[in-house]
């Protein structure tokens, strides 16, 4: 048993640097200590062991941000990230809902990862994310800090995403000038990026424009094993039975991971033939091992004539875009710039 | 627009703390690797290869049985979680098993078949800007950067007002009063349309008082306290009992200084403002069922003179004393009565060598730093002689906020943001006169902040981040509180209805937030042995 650990070991040392390595063994073998067979979740270590920031007012490196409740009952906390401008390099304090003043502004709502366990809106790693997207993107971010499993199951985590997606297309301070519309992007990464879905699909049956939808190693999954998953079991930070425990904390008690959560074109999924779902984005790293439950998420979009660019990223583990020192980073963030100024 | 904190560039003593804090084996902070300081943790480039494998030896360790860990996990009291290095080192102690000989340091070149010492991990993509990996982490300056805004604005009327506000402060700053007063009538007409049942509009009302008696009192005006020492405990007692954020700075002293007496028979409790001691009876209950039997305590209470020749001090150490008579404490009570904490003198508490003492001061400190950054500042003096009774732990507690600063328009703003998020946290509150009476509390804090100047503005919150260089460069190094405190104070919070409060951790402190804002700090330290210290003496 030593031995094939070794041989894991090993092998994804290979494939990031140093400094990655450390960053993501260290939650994995954190979240390792969190998960309890019974299902049940040690919540205070875990908030204990998060790294987080506060929002800050003051710009750093042309970015600051602030914290909005927009759900007093449910607590639902976002915090949002704003660029500052030629005009005014230092935002007046009363101002910070200023309305925006170019003639087209993208609103990137952000939904973060932690396979919809672990992580905040204010975690460490997400805070500085969020702060990228905006340089790169000239955009408001606006991070949700939806309510986590295994406290809140399906459906929370959408719910919280919808309030949100309402919150932002009702601001009158996020209206581009052009047509006095808030140009809305979802985005998220691991189990974000399965919200960015759902909550695009609820914005379309609401008529919420929405003008595309960004998945960085979105979760999915299935009852059946694939041949990814087989394969690259345990070798690269991620197992199998982990990701068994994250549905099982999410998904409803009873339910399998075909559930259309889980699955959206699975056997309990639905054909998106002939809706008006948004173009999307979707990245796929060739070293983890859900990956052919991403790539069928692709083909389900394609299927249904959607359109959809898949970025498959060979050498790339899951994290890759926390740290900005692989090229995987720098290719998928090139991507996304491109993938929201399309539509000035 | 950078803002410096002029403090921390000013006295002489602070540069020479650096050299005395890294004695105390702080590592210097440019060889911190820059991308992992950015996702919360601390470690040096030139350790980053042990910690790795390290934590491949936790990782083999956990895998030989994974069930046990969840457990033992639950189990284990955890430091500091973001110095990587001791975080992993804990856990190897907690789970591993002694170190395997060196065979998982080489791996054999398949090629040549020649042993290569440890260089499996790649390096940096040839055009990936190297300059990122280490950038010198200027933690000073990001931090004393730092604004939090938590809002729930939504009307335009609220946003309007507190565009007034900022204006009318920033009128007061600049001496254009006649403007500042025609707004604060301006506002108080704008206050009868908006809600002010939370946010902003709520906490509006104080500050436009505030603001107005600054105006028309002239500068310097304004009286320490709206009333008596009598009124401000009960003030003080409404607000405990209102809200968590006393109850988890007592919590977490305690919890700390229980764990400092451990093995001591003789104990010394130096409470730095006794009020009605609402502190002391989990103290004294924890004590008395401590394994082995409870120390003898000996409680000292500092507080103001009472007026007309009552002595409240001797009264709260009474009903102290029956408590612990009742458990079967041995406890000795004395009252040490000042008008200022500056006052008091370390005679006065009559220290006894042989005891192991405890200083505990909650929202004390910040009163003593008076406006002037003299050398024998009241603070630098008092933390001098504290230092000096070698206490095996200090417990401070402090409001995390930044009220001290010289700019009275940065000091408004930022008072503005922390007092509405407080008083939001207050809305949870459903019990009557407590709430009502604990507005009141924060009102006077309010006042003092705004209002005042001088020696009568006592009301200087500094945040974690400056204590933290200041009780550093005061010979004191940090004791960490861990993750069993965490809990415990986590735990507290589920008792209070509301959904907002969070705790979190940071480097060792615990603070205690409403909606991600945090708005109260505590933190443990033991004086660093007199020759460990290399610092020239203040």
């Amino acid at each position: 048993m030593a031995r094939s650990n070794e041989v894991n070991l090993n092998e994804c040392k290979m494939v990031v640097p140093l400094n990655t390595w450390v960053l993501i063994s260290n939650f994995k073998l954190a979240y390792n200590l969190l998960r309890r067979p019974d299902g049940t979740f040690n919540r205070h270590l875990a908030e204990f062991l998060d790294r987080k920031v506060p929002a800050n007012a003051n710009p750093v490196d042309g970015v600051f941000s602030f914290d909005v409740l927009i759900d007093r009952g449910t607590s639902l906390l976002s915090r949002i990230y704003r660029p500052t401008t030629a005009e005014e390099p230092q935002p007046n304090i009363a101002e910070l809902e200023k309305p925006v003043t170019a003639a087209v502004v993208p609103v990137i709502i952000f939904f973060h990862g932690g396979s919809f366990t672990h992580s905040s809106a204010n975690s460490a790693i997400y805070d500085t994310l969020c702060r990228r997207l905006v340089s790169l993107c000239k955009a408001v971010v606006v991070s949700v800090n939806y309510r986590r499993a295994p406290e809140n199951r399906y459906p929370c985590a959408y719910d919280d995403g919808w309030t949100a997606l309402k919150w932002v297309n009702s601001r009158p301070w996020l209206q581009s000038q052009k047509d006095s519309k808030v140009h809305i992007y979802l985005a998220g990464d691991s189990s974000g990026g399965n919200i960015a879905h759902h909550v695009a699909l609820r914005a379309i049956e609401s008529g919420i424009d929405i003008l595309g939808s960004i998945l960085l190693n979105p979760m999915f999954g299935g009852q059946e094993r694939t041949e990814s998953e087989k394969r690259l079991d345990g070798k690269y930070f991620v197992t199998l039975r982990d990701r068994d425990w994250y549905w099982r904390a999410y998904l409803p008690e009873g339910e399998d991971r075909d559930h259309p959560a889980c699955n959206p074109f699975g056997p309990n999924g639905r054909s998106l033939e002939g809706i008006k779902f948004p173009k999307s984005l979707v990245v796929v790293a060739g070293l983890d091992l859900i990956q052919d439950w991403q790539l069928a998420y692709v083909e389900g979009l394609k299927k249904a004539g959607q359109e959809v660019k898949l970025l498959y990223m060979e050498q790339a583990t899951i994290g890759f875009y926390l740290l900005p020192n692989n090229h995987h980073f720098h290719t998928v963030m090139d991507e996304i710039s491109k993938f929201v100024s399309s539509d000035c | 627009m950078l803002r410096y904190d002029s403090t921390s560039s000013s006295a002489g003593s602070s540069s020479g703390s650096l050299s005395s804090s890294s004695s105390s084996s702080k590592p210097p902070q440019q060889d911190i690797d820059g991308l992992l300081a950015g996702a919360g943790y601390k470690v040096r480039s030139s350790e980053l290869r042990q910690v790795a494998q390290r934590l491949e030896r936790l990782e083999t360790a956990m895998g030989n049985s994974p069930a046990d860990f969840s457990q033992l996990a639950s189990d284990a009291i955890l430091y500091n979680p973001s110095d990587l290095a001791c975080w992993v080192d804990s856990l190897l102690t907690e789970f591993a098993e002694p170190p395997p000989t060196c065979s998982s340091d080489f791996i054999v070149d398949p090629v040549n078949n020649q042993t290569v010492v440890n260089s499996a991990w790649t390096t940096a993509e040839p055009h990936t800007p190297q300059v990122h990996q280490n950038i010198t982490y200027d933690e000073q300056q990001s931090l004393d950067n730092q604004l939090t805004v938590v809002t729930a604005m939504e009307e335009d009327s609220g946003i309007r007002l507190v565009h007034m506000l900022m204006t009318c402060a920033e009128c007061v700053q600049s001496g254009d009063l006649s403007l500042a007063t025609s707004l604060i009538g301006d506002m108080q007409g704008l206050l009868t349309h908006v809600n002010t049942v939370c946010g902003i509009g709520k906490v509006a009302g104080h500050f436009i008082d505030a603001l107005s008696r600054r105006i028309f009192q002239g500068m310097g005006g304004g009286s320490v306290n709206g009333g008596s020492a009598f009124e401000n405990e009960i003030l003080h007692h409404h607000f405990y009992e209102a809200c968590p954020y006393l109850k988890f700075a007592h919590f977490t002293a305690n919890q700390a200084i229980l764990e400092a007496f451990d093995g001591h028979d003789c104990v010394h409790v130096v409470d730095f403002n006794l009020m009605h001691g609402l502190q002391w009876p989990a103290l004294i209950q924890a004590l008395a069922l401590r394994p082995g039997g409870p120390p003898l305590l000996r409680l000292t209470g500092i507080g103001p003179p009472s007026p007309d020749g009552r002595d409240s001090l001797r009264e709260i150490g009474l009903r102290l004393a029956e408590l612990a008579r009742s458990v079967n404490v041995r406890f000795a009570f004395r009252g040490v009565a000042a008008s200022r904490l500056e006052d008091v003198k370390p005679w006065m508490l009559q220290v006894n060598p042989k005891e192991a003492v405890a200083v505990n001061s909650i929202m004390q400190l910040h009163r003593l730093l008076g406006s002037e950054q003299t050398r024998n500042s009241p603070i630098d003096t008092v933390l001098s002689w504290i230092r000096g009774l070698n206490p095996k732990i200090m417990t401070v507690v402090e409001q995390e906020a930044n009220h001290n600063q010289p700019g009275f328009l940065d000091r408004f703003t930022e008072a503005l943001y922390y007092y509405s998020t407080m008083f939001d946290s207050l809305e949870a509150c459903r019990v009557q006169p407590e709430k009502a009476l604990a507005e009141i509390y924060i009102q006077r804090e309010i006042g003092n902040v705004v209002s005042c100047e001088g020696s009568a503005r006592v009301e200087r919150h500094e945040p974690l981040a400056k204590w933290r260089r200041r009780l550093s460069g005061a010979g004191f190094r940090a004791l960490h509180l861990g993750s069993n405190a965490f809990k415990q104070a986590s735990m507290l919070l589920t008792l209070f209805s509301a959904e907002g409060y969070s705790v979190e951790e940071n480097e060792g402190c615990l603070s205690l937030g409403w909606h991600s804002r945090p708005l109260i700090a505590a933190s443990a330290w033991q004086a660093v042995p007199a020759w460990d210290n290399r610092m020239s003496s203040s």
